[in-house]
């Protein structure tokens, strides 16, 4: 029995050093931070991306959740630094091409990302790892409209005057869809006739929300019938009870996209290459289909279902526009101010 | 005490202040410095701030209609929500200053427990009962029919700036009358004077500096809001803070926005300088 017994200062000694052990263990994983949308975003990134896809890489992923303005601003802050803060960042299409006129982003090499491969052609670009994609449709309330709106001018016929709602926020998409609408080019935001049709959009009571889920709200609630808003929205907006259903511009609808940059000065730039890889894989982007309605951006992950039914584009296929964002990144700034003195204030 | 004891004990305080106030002169003076270094700078798209000395910010604040319209606004909005917390406050104040009862302490309670809970959730409170649909508009129908839109006006954006500053007026205000000695109420009483005289002529001067403070901290409050005119006054409901935002955030123009939210503490610090100064030198703290 002496041979086994401990004496209390080794026994302690054992003991402070048992969590090192652990420790060690841990410290096999490496860590990586994305910077991304809370919500069922974030919810939806963790249970199909980082834990079953990222996780068994021996990679821990961080999520720093908060709005994407911030997360912008936090990366124009940290240029200079040699090591940022994050390894990939979520943002929408024309604030990656925004980044990418800053010179803020990496520039991906594709043999580092396999399913690059997969990625729907028009969609690919060197610097940016595109995730979800959604049309911009009109959106319509089918107890109160028989007959949808086919037009974005249709959305001035006085029996919709106080009855059409967009988000502030999607202040840009609004003006493509204008342009798109006066000029059949989405480039065409500061023309005059986009304007135009814009201001007599808001002459027409248009109401204006704070956040998009303020729409559906406001949908829901009979404020207004009808409004401007991602396909997606409106398959969440379904699945939760809402009356609403979708109407493609004979015009055309302009693309919503969003996805995956990785700046400049990620500190971890090979867990972020595996994690744009994960990300990009059939069954996660099928996740993000089913539960929040937006399309693959890949080409290997079919759909199929309920969701397939919900997604499905009508016949004849209706015209869908992505826009040319080096073009529309360099006038954001001015249409945001355009935006703000003109459809805000009056 | 003899001076060099004077001395020694003027050492010692300022040698243990020194610290605390060396750290909040540091935590506010250099972002204000660093605020005001910025707001020299240019905007630059794709360089964010170009280093230079310019008073461009502030010209195109004073040369555009739109922006003085916005701190008009956002004036208007903080003297209205100030002048109707006092209004409210000072009764409120006097009541429970006053007040013997029992119910004081539940009272009291009332009062602060509102600041408990987040100012953001609380909007979102008055969102629910504004909104299309929600109570008020519920009963305005059944008198109505037509409903009553109450959402995204200047009226909610007021009536949650009230709601949120309101507590912080009346417990200023009661804490200043719980000093003032009721003897004196009582004085005038017994010489004649109705409950309004008194109030005017004595209560009012001596409660005048309490008063004072708490409109100046509610008239700050309200000229910096930002949740309350967002959530209820909506997009089109512009005021100085969600505008220096959406300029830092939205158009990544932090030169300007830097400008504007100078602009922003200098015009409510003269406004405070102003109220301090309408004050007769005899009633100021």
């Amino acid at each position: 029995m002496s041979e086994c017994s401990l004496s209390r200062r080794a026994l302690l000694a054992g003991a402070a050093a048992t969590p090192l052990l652990g420790g060690t263990a841990r410290a096999e994983d490496e860590q990586m931070v994305i910077a991304t949308w809370g919500g069922d975003y974030a919810n939806l990134l963790r249970a199909n991306v980082d834990e079953p896809l990222v996780a068994p890489l021996h990679i821990k992923v961080v999520q720093d959740l908060g709005d994407e303005d911030p997360r912008v601003a936090k990366m124009y802050a940290q240029r200079r630094l040699p090591r940022g803060a994050d390894d990939v960042v979520c943002v929408q299409a024309v604030r990656a091409y925004e980044l990418e006129a800053s010179g803020l982003l990496e520039k991906l090499d594709a043999t580092k990302v396999p399913n690059m491969a997969h990625v729907v052609p028009n969609l690919r670009t060197d610097f940016y790892a595109p995730h979800i994609y959604s049309p911009q449709v009109i959106i319509y309330n089918p107890d109160k409209i028989k007959e949808p709106p086919k037009t974005f001018s249709d959305l001035l016929d006085p029996k919709y005057k106080g009855r059409v709602g967009v988000g502030d926020v999607n202040y840009f998409y609004i003006m493509m869809a204008a342009a798109l609408a006066t000029s059949g080019d989405v480039t065409k935001v500061d023309t005059a006739d986009a304007k135009a049709l814009a201001m007599k959009l808001n002459a027409n009571g248009l109401r204006l929300y704070p956040s998009t889920d303020s729409i559906g709200a406001g949908i829901k609630s009979g404020e207004i019938d009808v409004g401007i808003m991602w396909m997606a929205r409106v398959v969440m907006w379904q699945n939760a009870g809402i009356p609403v259903k979708a109407a493609f511009q004979t015009e055309g609808s302009v693309l919503y996209m969003s996805g995956m940059v990785v700046p400049k000065n990620a500190p971890n730039k090979p867990a972020a290459y595996k994690y744009l890889n994960a990300m990009l894989e059939a069954p996660a982007q099928r996740a993000f289909a089913e539960k929040m309605g937006y399309l693959p951006t890949v080409d290997n992950s079919p759909l199929s279902g309920k969701i397939s039914d919900q997604l499905a584009m009508p016949q004849p296929a209706p015209k869908l526009f992505m826009p040319d964002y080096s073009i529309v990144g360099k006038l954001q700034t001015d249409t945001s101010e355009w935006w703000k003195k003109n459809m805000q204030r009056s | 005490m003899d001076a060099a004891g004077e001395r020694r004990q003027g050492a010692a305080a300022a040698t243990f202040l020194a610290p605390a106030t060396l750290v909040v002169m540091v935590m506010l003076m250099a972002p204000l410095l660093l605020l005001l270094r910025f707001s020299l700078n240019r905007y630059d798209r794709t360089e964010l701030m170009i280093e230079t000395v310019t008073g461009a910010n502030y010209l195109r604040f004073f040369s555009d209609p739109f922006y003085i319209g916005v701190m008009r606004t956002t004036l208007a909005v903080a003297a209205l929500s100030t002048l109707l917390c006092l209004l409210l406050g000072l009764p409120l104040a006097y009541r429970l200053a006053r007040m013997q009862s029992r119910w004081k302490t539940a009272c009291m309670l009332g009062i602060v427990l509102p600041l408990f809970i987040g100012s953001t959730v609380r909007m979102v409170g008055w969102m629910i009962l504004f909104a299309h649909g929600g109570v008020i508009d519920a009963v305005a129908r059944w008198f109505n029919g037509r409903g009553m839109e109450v959402m995204y006006t200047s009226f909610a954006v007021i009536a949650g700036i009230v709601s949120i500053n309101l507590p912080f007026v009346v417990l200023t205000i009661q804490s200043t009358i719980e000093t003032i000695d009721t003897r004196l109420e009582e004085a005038a009483g017994s010489l004649g004077a109705p409950p309004a005289r008194m109030f005017w002529r004595i209560v009012w001067p001596l409660a005048l500096p309490g008063t004072a403070t708490a409109g100046i901290l509610c008239f700050i409050l309200a000229m910096n809001a930002y949740a309350t005119p967002y959530l209820l006054g909506g997009p089109r409901f512009q005021m100085m803070a969600p505008l220096l935002y959406w300029e830092f955030s939205t158009n990544n123009n932090w030169p300007f926005a830097s400008a504007l939210a100078l602009l922003l503490m200098t015009t409510t610090l003269l406004m405070t300088a102003c109220a301090n100064w309408i004050i007769p030198a005899r009633y100021r703290a």
